[in-house]
């Protein structure tokens, strides 16, 4: 006999070599309170169906697998306590029951699992690799803590995809490099050591770049780590004008705008 | 029969040992590399790692008159070093209790400062001491601050680096797709036979070498650090190929997992002068430790809590927790510091850590033991040291042997890459140098596979006996948690290895429940836990007859080390009827500089 009160986990399944369409399904689980998530989803599996299909590994929010939109809100399974999401019931929602579906904007691979091919290939078009100096110290490069400060609101990114699958432009545009890759960008040009930050601001000061990001900022609420991938990008946009590389037809409307930004939101390197 | 693909160079896992391996190999000439992992190479468990990773840079010192714990400031230009190879290797060799081969150890610690600073100029963000050099802490076991760290999320910006470097030097990666086999013919491995989880087809990869990153096998145990994708995979299969197993009975738990959860919370929450505290509030440590208190070797920490908690000092509702507590640390070093360890507690215990003590208890954490390599990745076949041709492997499922019978802290990312690095230099060397594939025998070579997974997708329905993997798993897990665990006897370990046999025959009859071919998760953990099933019984037959205690193998009816029977390596090799036969190999021990002596912190 257990106390616990039962809830319904309601899941999105698809599986595209079977299934014509997406369709919900729902398990009951027990509420307890230290279950997660990720713990019901495994829960379910082991138990009750074990053909429903999700990523995870470490459970702890560092390796980034098992994003997914919990109640139309994207963030990691594996931190996220069932009783904080499990709804009370109200206009749109049926009461004791949470809602799991894959990261919208991207392929269905199966279940909650989705194919983040292109997520990857914006990725890799930054060039996430340091640009070091011809000449390297012997020992390690100086560097101050507050510069190594500045690249840890980039560095932390666990490149789970939950910004890049909340962004409304992403949504309509699989060119744009999406905030995880701008990010990275981002990581690179304030880099003391990096030496190509002129070259990376052409890459990115572009129409598929920077200067598309529509400052809906999704993208901020989405990540799980807490980052802000939205003001890097302002960031980038500004850094980009004012290296005078204006690429994108779009940055020349912008930059009647420029005078009107804030001199202490300047960005460390430009 | 799908078509065969063929690299120059096959590489399984791509966290740290791995992508070292890729990139140096590609660096040096070799073109034709082929990755594969089971999960993407970001999702690898190395970037779980929190508190650093080990190098004598001497960047820092203890201040002076302020004892073991006290503050840390940098050594200004000019002034002596603290800290030395030759005392990292000491403590390395201290912490493995002797069983460390102390050449191999040697080339650790020469190698570890040079890769520290390749990290740094690859675009690692390390940080910083005030005048901009890598920042260091301590860590339990060290006798000097030498854990260079980024926060306490080292791990992750090191796999980043070097995943970043791979995609430089167009490294061509196989995401998502799961080995099955090593292939074999004459002694020479020649390639592998793996799984693309996405489709579910079977294919056959060839290569002049081949090299496992697999891992460690953690999951093995209920309690555990370690991510779901740790299940020995690479282990399991080298030993199914023949390879021999080494010290597998050796596994560390981490003296600080979350209660009731297992997650890490990094040693650096120690290193940086958080306490362990029990019921009664009392630093226990005092009693086992008095001088090294917080910072002895893991091994000697979770013992020690878990004495605690047999003899009723444990806390949390079942007394079987431990007070990990910071409090008096201060939100400045705690939030600059160790901000993940505290989303950590926030997120599963609730508690700020900040404000209050932290519920931990001992987690199985890192597998010493794995596949026997020399000090360049290659594969070793007997305990005479004689090469496996062809195979080569690196990071948690080898075992070198750095670690002996238990790590330090931060000797891991470094063993990683270390020895990634130099498998990657070995393996380029073999390529170029004329390595050929044997001939290759003409059958379907991924027959075998096939027929394994009809078996687990098919319902056997053995007598009406079905059941599902997952119990199957689970009991393992409880069962290697209870009887193979921080503390063994004859009893219990005679008993667990009863029930890893037993479940060994059930799985013959589990039942699958996804029978699609496309991305069948159900179908893969069928396939790990038959993993985990095979080395398990290495594990619990290696401890049973290992009638001593060393390190983290710790025998309540052998209690003290016995250096005469027992100063060797088990090795185990797979016999005919599928059981794992044991023999032994000499510790290279140089018995003039660090001869074996008491150990004691």
């Amino acid at each position: 006999m257990s106390k616990n009160k039962t809830v319904t986990v309601r899941v999105r399944r698809y599986n595209p070599d079977v299934d014509k369409k997406p369709h919900y399904q729902d398990y009951p689980v027990e509420l307890t309170g230290d279950k997660t998530v990720l713990d019901a989803l495994e829960e379910i599996k082991a138990e009750q169906d074990g053909s429903l299909t999700f990523r995870r590994s470490c459970r702890h929010a560092i390796c980034g697998s098992c994003a997914m939109m919990v109640n139309r809100q994207n963030t990691l399974v594996c931190t996220t306590p069932l009783e904080s999401v499990v709804n009370n019931g109200g206009l749109f929602s049926k009461a004791d029951t949470v809602t799991i579906d894959p990261l919208p904007y991207l392929p269905v691979i199966k279940d909650l699992v989705v194919d983040r091919s292109v997520f990857w290939e914006q990725y890799e078009k930054v060039k996430p690799w340091l640009m070091p100096p011809d000449t390297i110290p012997e020992k390690e490069f100086r560097m101050t803590q507050e510069e190594v400060n500045a690249m840890e609101q980039a560095e932390t990114c666990i490149m789970c995809g939950a910004c890049y699958s909340s962004c409304p432009v992403v949504a309509g545009n699989k060119q744009y490099l999406g905030p995880h890759a701008l990010l990275k960008a981002f990581l690179r040009i304030v880099d003391p050591r990096d030496t190509a930050p002129d070259e990376r601001l052409d890459m990115i000061g572009t129409e598929t770049g920077a200067f598309r990001c529509h400052k809906v900022s999704n993208c901020i609420d989405a990540c799980p780590k807490g980052l802000n991938p939205a003001q890097a990008i302002s960031n980038l946009a500004k850094a980009s004008m004012r290296a005078g590389r204006l690429s994108a037809e779009r940055a020349e409307r912008m930059k009647s705008l420029i005078d009107m930004l804030d001199e202490s939101a300047e960005p460390e390197k430009v | 029969m799908s078509e065969t693909i063929t690299h120059d160079i096959i590489i399984v896992g791509a966290g740290l040992a791995g992508s070292w391996a890729a990139m140096v190999a590609a660096r040096e000439g070799v073109k034709n590399i082929g990755v594969l992992s089971k999960v993407h190479p970001l999702r690898s468990h190395s970037g779980a790692a929190q508190g650093g990773i080990a190098a004598a840079l001497s960047n820092v010192r203890p201040v002076a008159g302020t004892g073991p714990r006290g503050a840390l400031e940098q050594i200004p230009p000019g002034d002596e070093p603290v800290d030395s190879p030759d005392l990292h290797m000491f403590d390395t060799i201290k912490g493995s209790d002797w069983l460390g081969d102390q050449d191999k150890i040697d080339v650790l610690v020469n190698d570890a400062i040079d890769i520290i600073y390749e990290y740094e100029h690859m675009g690692c963000v390390f940080s910083r001491t005030a005048d901009g050099r890598i920042n260091q802490r301590r860590f339990g076991g060290h006798s000097a601050p030498r854990a260079n760290f980024a926060a306490d999320w080292t791990g992750h910006v090191l796999l980043h680096t070097i995943h970043e470097q791979c995609l430089k030097h167009d490294v061509k990666f196989y995401s998502e797709w799961y080995v099955l086999e090593l292939l074999v013919e004459d002694g020479v491995a020649y390639g592998v036979v793996a799984m693309d989880i996405l489709t579910g087809e079977l294919h056959t990869l060839i290569g002049k070498a081949v090299m496992f990153a697999t891992g460690g096998y953690g999951r093995a145990w209920k309690i555990t650090s370690n991510a779901t994708a740790n299940t020995g995979d690479g282990v399991a299969i080298a030993y199914n190929a023949g390879v021999p197993l080494m010290d597998m009975e050796f596994v560390q738990f981490h003296p600080t997992g979350i209660y009731k959860h297992g997650i890490l919370m990094s040693e650096a929450c120690r290193g940086e002068g958080g306490y362990l505290t029990n019921a009664s509030g009392d630093r226990f440590m005092e009693n086992y430790a008095p001088d090294k208190m917080e910072l002895a070797p893991r091994d000697l920490v979770s013992r020690s809590e878990q004495t605690e908690i047999d003899e009723g000092r444990g806390v949390g509702d079942d007394a079987k927790g431990i007070y990990l507590d910071m409090t008096h640390l201060g939100r400045e070093k705690i939030m600059t510091r160790l901000p993940q360890v505290r989303e950590i507690a926030m997120n599963f215990l609730g508690v700020d850590i900040i404000d209050s003590p932290a519920k931990i208890q001992p987690t199985a954490h890192y597998s010493m033991g794995g596949i026997p390599t020399d000090v360049n990745g290659q594969v070793i076949r007997d305990a005479e040291g004689n090469p496996f041709t062809g195979f080569f492997a690196a990071g948690e499922c080898a075992c070198v042997s750095v670690h002996g019978a238990n790590r330090l802290g931060t000797n891991s990312l470094l063993e990683a890459s270390v020895f990634g690095r130099r498998a990657g230099y070995e393996m380029a060397k073999f390529v170029q140098n004329g390595a050929r594939i044997p001939t290759i025998p003409k059958i379907d070579l991924t027959k075998k596979q096939h027929e394994r997974i009809e078996r687990v997708m098919s319902n056997p329905n053995v007598n009406g006996k079905v059941e599902r993997v997952s119990n199957l798993a689970e009991e393992l897990k409880w069962n290697m948690t209870d009887n193979c665990g921080i503390f063994r006897d004859d009893e219990k370990l005679t008993i667990g290895l009863d029930k890893v046999q037993e479940l060994q025959e059930r799985f013959t009859h589990t039942e699958v429940m996804d029978k699609s071919k496309r991305f069948n998760t159900d179908v893969l953990m069928a396939l790990e836990t038959e993993n985990l099933l095979t080395f398990s019984e290495v594990i619990v037959t290696g401890a049973l007859a290992r009638t001593e205690s060393r390190g983290a193998h710790s025998r309540t009816d052998y209690g003290k080390r016995d250096d005469e029977d027992w100063l060797k390596h088990t090795m185990a090799t797979r016999n005919s009827d599928g059981k794992p036969d044991l023999t032994y190999k000499d510790v290279n021990i140089d018995f003039d500089r660090y001869p074996p002596q008491e150990r004691k912190y």
